[in-house]
């Protein structure tokens, strides 16, 4: 089984993306990608409240293929984010977090910390558009949470640096690292095995807003026993998110 | 009479803003005797263009005179599909906009080196219409940039537009602004994140008052802020009336009444 565990839907000019559920879904089924871990570009960037019922709305459309990221804009809300994290799980069956950071406006700071804290009590997985440093300093407090980073440091305020997210990764058991990003360097997601292990590796296209050819081929290239490809390529995220495969 | 070239509604999503309704922001500015704001959503600017349009609209048919909509404007181009750029300015104008506002800091695309930019700029200009260029969306280094040099460029590229050049703050971004006021009577500068010593008046001696528009940035700023900066300066009583209404309302030719 493939599970994308890095996916975009909703609206976004900036990211200059429109897509819902079934649109999604047609590009998976040409990759023959099987679930969709979602993240609502509204509650990513906007409104926390109005995207993640509209990422609702398009999982009830298709239960047995779009899992749900709860997502937040901003680390500033307080007890309304933490309220909005539980909802989500509670009422709409949620099964991580999405949160974006810029260096501008880095989610490494205190109010980020009692936002890992019940993400870990709920055993919700974070998936974080975060560099190596922010890592290294979210995972120093709250080390017991699931934490995803995103791309790798395969971004550009990461310099595309993913050996600096492998080293930091390694100091932290539950940090994970995301395989979606525009660097297909080679040897990019074979040393996040090497490195790290299949268990701590999440296989992710970022789509629609990258191409999700190239994401599946560097990340089905890696030459590791069956066993360890499907950790890699489904069974991790499944396993984070609480899913049985 | 005073006239607000520079407000939003929409929710922000940064930090708790408490104002997000038409409402809200009517409510808000009428507390420092604001009686008109052109404005757009932080919609359009943060999730899509075209849906924070549409509660513009929506906004202007309920507040009537109170709002001056500003359609912003974005790529219509898509990552994941093919889609031709088509901007309806017909339509736009139909449902009542008035200017239009560009966020290229936000949506991802080069001012200089999108063809789409031009489409909007000419046809802009070929109606009239204002077009409100912001070097930042409200003064926050939180906030991403356009560059003053780009500014620059675009303006002198299409020189016929009705400028409105916000987010100015810093001394080389007025001097930026100011050069371009010199060259074109119909480049303005609009005052929400001008916030150094003195600057409005000494825009104004250099530019005169004429091509200044007040402009708060509420509810994301403090409009009584904006405002007080104006009332404040050191300049005449009519330089303050330009400022306050009489240049946003001369741009809008007979819009306001």
């Amino acid at each position: 089984m493939i599970v994308d565990g890095h996916v975009h839907i909703g609206k976004s000019t900036r990211l200059q993306i429109n897509v819902d559920g079934a649109m999604l879904l047609k590009i998976a089924d040409s990759l023959h990608i099987d679930k969709l871990c979602c993240t609502d570009l509204t509650a990513l960037f906007y409104d926390m409240h109005e995207g993640n019922r509209l990422l609702y709305a398009e999982m009830k459309k298709f239960p047995d293929r779009l899992l749900g990221y709860a997502s937040l804009h901003s680390t500033r809300f307080g007890q309304a984010a933490l309220d909005e994290i539980r909802r989500c799980k509670e009422d709409y069956g949620m099964r991580g977090l999405k949160i974006y950071s810029t260096p501008e406006m880095s989610i490494a700071e205190a109010a980020m910390i009692p936002i890992m804290e019940t993400c870990a009590e709920l055993k919700m997985p974070i998936l974080a558009h975060t560099t190596p440093a922010e890592c290294e300093y979210l995972m120093s407090r709250v080390p017991e949470v699931n934490f995803i980073m995103a791309h790798a440091g395969g971004q550009p305020y990461a310099h595309g640096d993913w050996n600096r997210a492998i080293m930091v990764a390694q100091r932290f058991p539950n940090l994970y690292l995301d395989t979606a990003c525009s660097t297909v360097d080679s040897g990019f997601v074979a040393t996040c095995i090497r490195e790290l292990g299949a268990r701590r590796v999440i296989f992710g296209t970022d789509i629609p807003l990258l191409d999700p050819a190239p994401q599946l081929a560097k990340a089905l290239a890696v030459d590791v026993p069956a066993e360890e490809k499907a950790l890699y390529m489904g069974g991790n995220i499944l396993r984070l998110m609480g899913v049985g495969a | 009479m005073i006239l607000d070239a520079n407000a939003f509604i929409g929710k922000w999503p940064y930090w708790p803003v408490q104002a997000s309704s038409v409402h809200d922001l009517i409510a808000e500015l009428g507390m420092v005797k604001i009686d008109a704001a052109a404005i757009c959503s932080t919609r359009s600017v943060f999730v899509n263009w075209e849906d924070g349009n549409a509660e513009v609209e929506k906004a202007a048919k309920l507040q009537g005179s109170a709002v001056i909509p500003f359609a912003c404007l974005g790529t219509t181009e898509l990552s994941h599909a093919f889609r031709e750029p088509a901007y309806d300015f017909d339509g736009l104008q139909r449902r009542g906009f008035v200017g239009v506002r560009l966020y290229p800091q936000h949506h991802s695309y080069h001012p200089l080196f999108s063809g789409f930019v031009d489409v909007i700029l000419e046809d802009a200009a070929s109606r009239g219409w204002p077009v409100v260029l912001p070097l930042r969306i409200i003064m926050n280094w939180g906030m991403p940039t356009v560059g003053p040099e780009v500014m620059h460029e675009l303006v002198t590229r299409h020189p016929r537009v009705k400028w409105i050049l916000a987010g100015v703050n810093y001394l080389h971004e007025l001097q930026m602004a100011t050069s371009l006021m010199l060259r074109y009577s119909n480049v303005c500068l609009e005052t929400s994140c001008v916030m150094g010593y003195a600057a409005i008046e000494k825009t104004a001696c250099m530019c005169g008052s004429g091509q200044l528009l007040f402009g708060s940035g509420a509810p994301l700023q403090l409009a009584t802020a904006g405002l007080a900066k104006i009332v404040q300066a050191n300049l005449s009583d009519d330089a303050k009336e330009a400022i306050l209404s009489g240049n946003l309302k001369r741009l809008l030719g007979g819009y306001i009444a």
